[in-house]
């Protein structure tokens, strides 16, 4: 059983491991064209989430600037949890984490798959929710609007990376679902409050948020290093 | 568990943690500000040093284990972040304890408080996760998860730099420490330091007994749950006694109270655990 589903291309010996990451990100997303199951739930989610925020809170036009930031990123890394168990889970069902085992595909190659993935479809759900935040909460950007997209690229990849890895992880344990949350969030706190203080800086236009897009680039870096490094291990952990 | 070494050691830490408290308790002198509240400091400060010394273990035993896959070294990773995760949960039982006192608030969201709570929610994440991972792939995988969370420590100390802090800076060897305060600080820490390292040994041959266990029979494993103590909770007289002295001792009584609480707690529980597992064994060996 040599091919798993990244060599059923083309059959050929060797590939090389950019050929083999575009063959898991196009499979990703290929699937997901064809159930929507991931996209479907994100987005319905994070919808739920800013409608019941704002009965909870009812926040004037300067709250809902000021709370914005932790809003977004809460509603996106809830859903984005969603998204990441789901698509360990659709690899478990059909046996093919087994099946890269065996294969002699290099496991860095699956994971940068699945984290290019899984950032394509966190991104799209926030192309689409970031214009209904703005009208449900009167939002406005005080300071320029090429730096939120900037944060939300860093900063979605930084949970990507980071979840990517602990779905991989928490696919293991017992209670599959259950794990996740509580393994990515500790380790993400460090970046979701600069991503939420940068988010807040740029809307109330008070102070700069350079700092803390330097701090996330650091953070991409380290996490998506260590994460890179240590796939293969818990891949094959037994 | 049956070498002298441990039980000499354990005569001398329990002699040194007498020695220690009677210095905190009677020797050194009151705070000028604070009076008998301030005692708490020789219980908090000394937790902390021996958990971060328990973190530390955790790291090296992990990247050692993914380096050699010995199961010796993850029962060293065991024992250092459990032990670890006690120590670090007595600092901050103690520390807002002592904070009610001194800021009139029990927490407030400041880098040093919140880098020491993400820290410990790092480690109680890591024992989630060895509780709940399939057997036979909970050692890789706690020993990744370790490696992320110390690698996660700098940066978590980083994203706080730019807050401001209530918490008073290291000042051992400064002028800002009597040196008499000092002198007792540095018994306990010694005292503390010892406690920790023994009872993560102890933890170890906890862990290495079940380690045995399991390999006599695979089916069972051997399971043990991590019980943590919730401080006593307690409700306070109101604000205008509370610059008085008396209110001051019973901080202080409250504080160590609340500490000791949770290290004999933490005790029983693994005495439980080994008693378990000394079940366990004879019922294996006599079939």
């Amino acid at each position: 059983m040599k091919a798993g589903p990244a060599t059923t291309g083309k059959g050929e010996k060797s590939m090389s491991i950019t050929r083999l990451t575009w063959i898991n990100v196009r499979k990703d997303l290929r699937l997901e064209w064809r159930s929507r199951d991931v996209l479907n739930s994100m987005l319905f989610f994070s919808l739920l989430v800013v409608v019941i925020f704002s009965f909870a809170f009812s926040p004037t036009v300067d709250e809902s600037r000021r709370i914005a930031g932790g809003l977004v990123w809460i509603a996106f890394l809830f859903s984005m949890v969603m998204a990441l168990n789901q698509s360990w889970a659709r690899e478990l069902r059909n046996g093919v984490l087994d099946a890269y085992r065996v294969s002699p595909a290099p496991a860095e190659a699956l994971f940068l798959g699945k984290c290019l993935g899984n950032f394509i479809f966190v991104i799209l759900l926030e192309c689409l929710m970031a214009p209904l935040f703005m009208v449900f909460y009167n939002l406005s950007s005080v300071g320029p609007l090429w730096q939120l997209v900037v944060i939300a690229l860093l900063g979605t990849w930084a949970l990507v990376v980071n979840g990517t890895f602990f779905a991989a992880m928490s696919i293991r344990t017992r209670n599959r679902e259950l794990m996740l949350p509580l393994l990515l969030l500790p380790i993400s706190i460090p970046a979701v409050g600069s991503m939420v203080t940068a988010t807040t800086q740029v809307l109330t236009g008070e102070g700069s948020p350079v700092m803390q897009m330097k701090f996330l680039a650091g953070f991409c870096v380290v996490f998506t290093t260590a994460c890179f490094l240590l796939f293969g291990t818990v891949l094959n952990a037994e | 568990m049956k070498s002298p070494l441990f039980y000499g050691l354990l005569l001398i830490t329990l002699g040194l943690l007498g020695w220690g408290t009677y210095q905190a308790l009677v020797v050194a002198p009151p705070e000028a500000t604070m009076g008998d509240a301030q005692r708490i400091f020789y219980y908090h400060v000394p937790a902390a040093t021996a958990a971060s010394i328990l973190f530390w273990g955790n790291f090296l035993a992990s990247v050692w284990y993914l380096w050699k896959r010995s199961p010796i070294a993850d029962a060293l990773a065991v024992a250092g972040a459990e032990v670890g995760v006690v120590f670090f949960g007595v600092v901050l039982v103690s520390g807002p304890i002592w904070a009610r006192y001194a800021w009139g608030k029990f927490w407030v969201w400041d880098a040093r408080l919140t880098t020491s709570l993400i820290l410990w929610l790092l480690y109680v994440s890591y024992l989630v996760l060895r509780k709940s991972s399939e057997v036979g792939s909970t050692s890789v995988l706690a020993a990744s998860m370790a490696i992320l969370a110390a690698l996660d420590m700098p940066i978590v100390y980083m994203s706080n730099r730019w807050f401001p802090t209530n918490h008073p800076q290291p000042m051992i060897g400064t002028p800002n420490l009597n040196p008499e305060m000092q002198k007792v600080l540095l018994w306990n820490m010694l005292a503390f330091t010892m406690f920790a390292l023994l009872i993560a040994w102890f933890r170890y041959e906890l862990e290495r007994t079940s380690q045995q266990i399991n390999a006599l029979h695979v089916h069972k494993a051997a399971h043990g749950g991590m019980a943590m103590l919730l401080p006593l909770a307690f409700f306070l007289a109101d604000d205008k006694l509370l610059r008085e002295q008396a209110v001051q001792h019973r901080y202080m009584v409250i504080g160590y109270i609340a500490v000791w609480t949770i290290y004999i707690g933490y005790l029983l529980f693994l005495f439980s655990k080994l008693s378990k597992l000394k079940k366990e064994e004879a019922e294996l060996r006599a079939v």
